[in-house]
């Protein structure tokens, strides 16, 4: 299923528990891992000198710096490289994060993104840059063409055998790709399928706060919706739940992956490229899930490498 | 005494000499070596001889001494009215001299020039406009850079610049391949939302060929696919080419004509091959005038033209919007106050003024105009190459302190800057003074703002 | 003496004085080059043509472009003294007089008042001028001697005049130093910073063509805003 792993990282601390599923599934799945770290963004014009993205420092781009870079990286996963013992490959660059992220992903054909939920949020950096690396993960998520794994918290920095796996649809395009994705690892580890939608009360018409019966009948829908759409896929298999809860939605997904013991939760992550953030709501879900979740999160929004995965 | 290696007149061609320059980190050696770089003081005097002209002498020999060209350099102002500041004083010490010398100058001589051509002046041309007789130090700058550079007397971005055009015919490292390869991608990265959106590569006969800043295939690629959107949504009939994409010159604020001839040569090679009707030109200031105003001259092109006629982007998004194939949604408009900045470089110096009021017309509700503005605007800082020279950083820093003023009397905190250059000068401007304020090209804020015809929505399942 | 200066000596310096001006434009004019000036003299030469007119228009009508009215005083005391200067010389009674005899024609002439007020002008701004030189650090840093040397030159006739005019002390001895510096200063014009009373047009007409040509005077909507 997964050949080859990108890992984008800071090479900082925040980014250690995602190193580690990183390494894990590099291993388990025998896979070129290729490790890339976007260690400044230009800000001094055309000229050589770029802002280190944690600091907030000019760096000089320069090969000595660059041996530098690379050099403290492999300090810092020398145990995972040394316990894991798998190829990879370090690629450094300066730019925007998630245009160097995308680019690289789509030049070598990565079938798995794996990174941290603050890989490019750090404190540190000038107001002129956050409004670029805040956007980091949630462009990668969005735009790019394979599942993007990500670890929020170091508690889910685990990856192993894996027994239920949350789908949290939200009915959009993107979904009917993460439903794909979610049910071939379903079938994979054999696992159970927990498909969830939540109802958004937060910011529904007024009546939906209301009148709990409203809320009743569009839960007695969704339900429907989810059969007809995801269950008439599953070839029969029939090691699955559906539940609809009412709520804001990433809490209730939050809630729900902590009762159903989730191993792992599927999104899609599908604002618009140019939406305002008021509009992407289900968007920023995912990031709060992230944050909040103890199970790693895999959005997937695109259909493109998935099908070649699916087709081999 | 070692030989210089990379300090020297010559200019970089090969991408070995520019990689061995890059490593030098910030031009450490490179600057050790020009404290002992040689003025040839005989090709000095011939290039005077044959350049130097009546234009120029009589400027420097009229100059009245009377300071009236003071007030209108922002560096002046900046530095709190420091007389060295002073645009006659700048242009009086260095190329007067060096032209009342006969090119007999010495090395310290030399790098005091440069210390003047890069580090006090961006070539705005605004003290040209209050000089009564005219007097342009901008021109003057310009002229003084190219002689600076035969010598070999040149900060090392503004070399590797110079190199990087000339071995890549890009200011950045950015191959042809690279460039077509951004494109496609950035085609997928945008199909599921805009499903019909092409980047016609080489297509012959469009009516627009649209060309760019290598910035933008190396690090700003959405900026590329935003252009593309707009020209389909506006029914544009549009190619890149493959080659001869990049419009910018670092040549051009080097004073390395030669390399600003190759450069823009191969924009008008890519013109004559794919015969468009018209070519526009990215959001970027400098390179319009390197392109359309400057070009023509350094390819030898008699009209003073391109050879197909060139609007800058602004003019195209006037155009779109005046003629409605651009449809704004008066609900989307910027509500919040708003200023706008004038580039020198398409500005005073491309006459496209009214252009940047149309558009504000169209798609703001509180514009606020700076003061001055229009032909008479105050450079942002980074003009003239300042912006990307480590060597210059804190006098740049400090030339921003007009500009920083400026936009702080609008009370705007939304500040349009339709130049790459400007854009990241303000960009530096906030990260400096911090002053709260945000900066966009106008592609991005069109695109929230415009009506977007059914057939390019993605289809709903 | 007298004969003398105003003879032959007159004779030669005003011939130096257009010569030299017929001279010098022509050079500067024959100096152009379309392509190292990057201006197109030839191609599109009309809009060139406007715009040279236009900034020499403005620049000549106090306050009318933005550089004069950013800089009021400074407009005042230049307006006033050239004015002063060239109304001064050219329309004064005695002067006329001088031309009707020896060439016979004259400009119109204004009261003797009305001058000795003018040469009271350009004594009163021209030390301002100089008191501007020496005061403002942004003008004193561009200042040369021969700044000075050259500003003496010019109001020497009118210092001497002055004074000859008044009967202040020895006359003749004022009158022939008046005539002197008065030849003096034509002749010293052509070679001089002082060509830029006539070489004033040419660069501004310059600097209009080529902001009429190329720097956008054919997109500019309104013409250059001076
Ligand atoms: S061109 Fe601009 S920066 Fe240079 S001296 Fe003139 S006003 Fe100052
Ligand atoms: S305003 Fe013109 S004449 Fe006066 S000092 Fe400046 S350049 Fe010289
Ligand atoms: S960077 Fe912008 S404002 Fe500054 S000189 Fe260039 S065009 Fe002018």
């Amino acid at each position: 299923m997964f050949k080859k792993i990108l890992f984008a990282t800071t090479g900082t601390p925040s980014c250690d528990a995602a190193a580690r599923v990183a390494f894990e599934m590099a291993k388990r799945y025998n896979t070129e891992l290729f490790i890339i770290n976007i260690f400044g963004i230009p800000s001094r014009s055309f000229s050589q000198v770029i802002t280190d993205l944690r600091t907030g420092d000019e760096i000089d781009l320069h090969d000595d710096q660059l041996a530098k870079i690379k050099n403290k990286l492999e300090r810092r996963y020398k145990q995972q490289i040394r316990d894991y013992n798998t190829p990879h490959e370090i690629v450094l660059t300066d730019g925007i994060p998630h245009t160097e992220i995308l680019r690289a992903a789509r030049k070598n054909e990565i079938d798995l993104i794996v990174m941290g939920a603050r890989t490019s949020t750090q404190e540190n950096t000038g107001a002129v840059n956050r409004h670029i690396v805040g956007r980091t993960l949630q462009s990668v998520a969005r735009s790019a063409r394979c599942p993007v794994l990500i670890i929020g918290r170091a508690a889910a920095s685990f990856w192993g055998g894996i027994s239920n796996i949350v789908f949290g649809t939200d009915f959009s395009k993107g979904s009917n790709q993460a439903f794909e994705f979610a049910f071939n690892l379903t079938k994979m580890f054999n696992a159970s399928l927990h498909i969830f939608h939540a109802i958004d009360i937060s910011s529904g018409p007024f009546e939906f706060t209301k009148n709990q019966e409203v809320i009743e009948d569009r839960i007695r829908e969704v339900r429907g919706m989810i059969r007809k759409r995801y269950i008439s896929k599953m070839e029969g298999y029939n090691d699955y739940e559906i539940d609809v809860w009412e709520g804001i939605p990433y809490v209730e997904i939050v809630k729900y992956a902590r009762e159903s013991f989730a191993d792992l939760i599927v999104m899609a992550h599908h604002t618009k490229k140019m939406a305002p953030p008021e509009e992407s709501v289900f968007g920023s879900n995912v990031e709060q899930v992230v944050l909040r979740s103890n199970a790693p999160v895999i959005s997937v929004n695109h259909p493109a490498r998935q099908k070649k995965i699916d087709n081999q | 005494m070692d030989k210089n290696i990379f300090c020297t007149p010559n200019p970089v061609n090969d991408k070995e000499a520019l990689d061995a320059l890059l490593r030098d980190k910030r031009g450490q050696q490179y600057y050790d070596e020009m404290k002992r770089l040689k003025v040839d003081t005989a090709a000095l005097q011939k290039l005077l001889n044959d350049t130097c002209r009546s234009r120029i002498r009589t400027w420097l020999e009229i100059c009245a001494h009377c300071g009236m060209c003071a007030d209108a350099c922002a560096f002046y102002l900046s530095n709190d009215k420091n007389p060295e500041q002073v645009p006659s004083y700048k242009i009086q010490s260095t190329l007067g001299e060096i032209v009342r010398q006969k090119g007999n100058v010495d090395n310290a001589f030399m790098r005091y020039a440069m210390d003047v051509a890069w580090g006090k002046c961006t070539c705005c041309n605004r003290c040209s406009l209050y000089c009564p007789f005219g007097i342009d130090m901008g021109v003057l700058m310009s002229y003084l850079r190219g002689l600076l550079f035969s010598q070999g007397f040149v900060p090392w971005e503004m070399k590797i610049g110079s190199g990087m055009h000339r071995i890549f015919r890009a200011q950045m490292d950015v191959t042809v391949e690279d460039w077509v390869d951004t494109c496609e991608w950035m085609i997928e990265e945008y199909e599921d939302e805009w499903p019909n959106l092409k980047i016609p590569v080489d297509k012959k006969n469009a009516d627009i060929m649209y060309t760019v800043n290598a910035r933008e295939a190396k690090h700003y690629p959405d900026d590329i696919a935003e252009a593309a959107l707009l020209f389909s949504i506006a029914g544009e009939n549009w190619t890149v080419p493959s080659e001869g994409w990049e419009e910018t010159s670092l040549a051009m604020f080097a004073g390395d004509w030669e390399g600003a001839q190759l450069q823009v040569k191969s924009v008008y090679d890519a013109m004559d091959r794919l015969k468009p009707k018209r070519m526009v030109v990215t959001e970027c200031g400098h390179a319009y005038r390197a392109t359309v105003i400057e070009g023509p001259y350094w390819a030898g092109l008699k009209s003073g033209k391109t050879p197909v006629t060139t609007l800058h982007y602004v003019e195209w998004v006037a155009e779109a919007l005046r003629s409605g194939r651009l449809k704004i949604d008066p609900a989307k408009k910027i509500k919040e106050p708003v200023t706008y900045h004038d580039s020198c470089n398409y500005i005073r110096n491309g006459g496209l003024s009214h252009i940047g009021r149309e558009i504000m017309s169209y798609i703001a509700e509180d514009f606020r105009e700076m003061t001055p503005n229009g032909d008479h605007n105050f450079c942002c800082g980074g003009g003239g190459g300042l912006n990307g020279i480590g060597k210059y950083r804190q006098e740049r820093n400090t030339g921003q302190k007009v500009k920083r003023d400026q936009i702080l009397a609008t009370g705007a905190k939304l500040v349009i800057t339709p130049c790459h250059n400007c854009w990241d000068a303000i960009r530096d401007l906030e990260e400096t003074y911090k002053i709260g304020i945000r900066w966009s090209f106008l592609k991005p804020l069109l695109l929230d703002m415009v009506i977007v015809p059914e057939h390019m929505k993605p289809k709903e399942e | 003496m007298y004969n003398l200066l105003t003879g032959p000596l007159a004779w030669i310096s005003f011939l130096i004085f257009f010569i030299g001006i017929l001279i010098r434009s022509s050079l500067y004019i024959k100096g152009l080059d379309s392509n190292i000036d990057r201006v197109t003299y030839r191609v599109n030469t009309l809009f060139g043509i406007k715009e040279a007119v236009r900034s020499i228009f403005f620049w000549l009508i106090p306050f009318s472009t933005r550089g004069w009215r950013t800089q009021p005083v400074m407009t005042l005391l230049f307006f006033i003294f050239h004015i002063s200067l060239l109304a001064s010389t050219l329309f004064l009674k005695a002067h006329n007089m001088i031309l009707q005899e020896r060439w016979g024609f004259c400009i119109i002439t204004i009261p003797n008042v009305v001058s000795d007020y003018l040469t009271i002008a350009v004594i009163v701004t021209a030390s301002i001028l100089i008191i501007r030189r020496i005061k403002l650090p942004q003008v004193k840093i561009l200042t040369k001697r021969s700044d000075y040397l050259i500003l003496i030159i010019s109001i020497a006739p009118f210092l001497t005049g002055f004074l000859a005019f008044h009967q202040f002390g020895h006359y003749t001895f004022w009158m022939l130093t008046h005539i002197i510096s008065g030849e003096l200063l034509l002749i010293v014009i052509p070679f001089t910073k002082l060509s830029h009373s006539f070489l004033f047009f040419l660069t501004r007409a310059q600097l209009g063509m080529d902001y009429g040509i190329k720097r956008g005077g054919m997109k500019r909507q309104k013409g250059m805003a001076w």
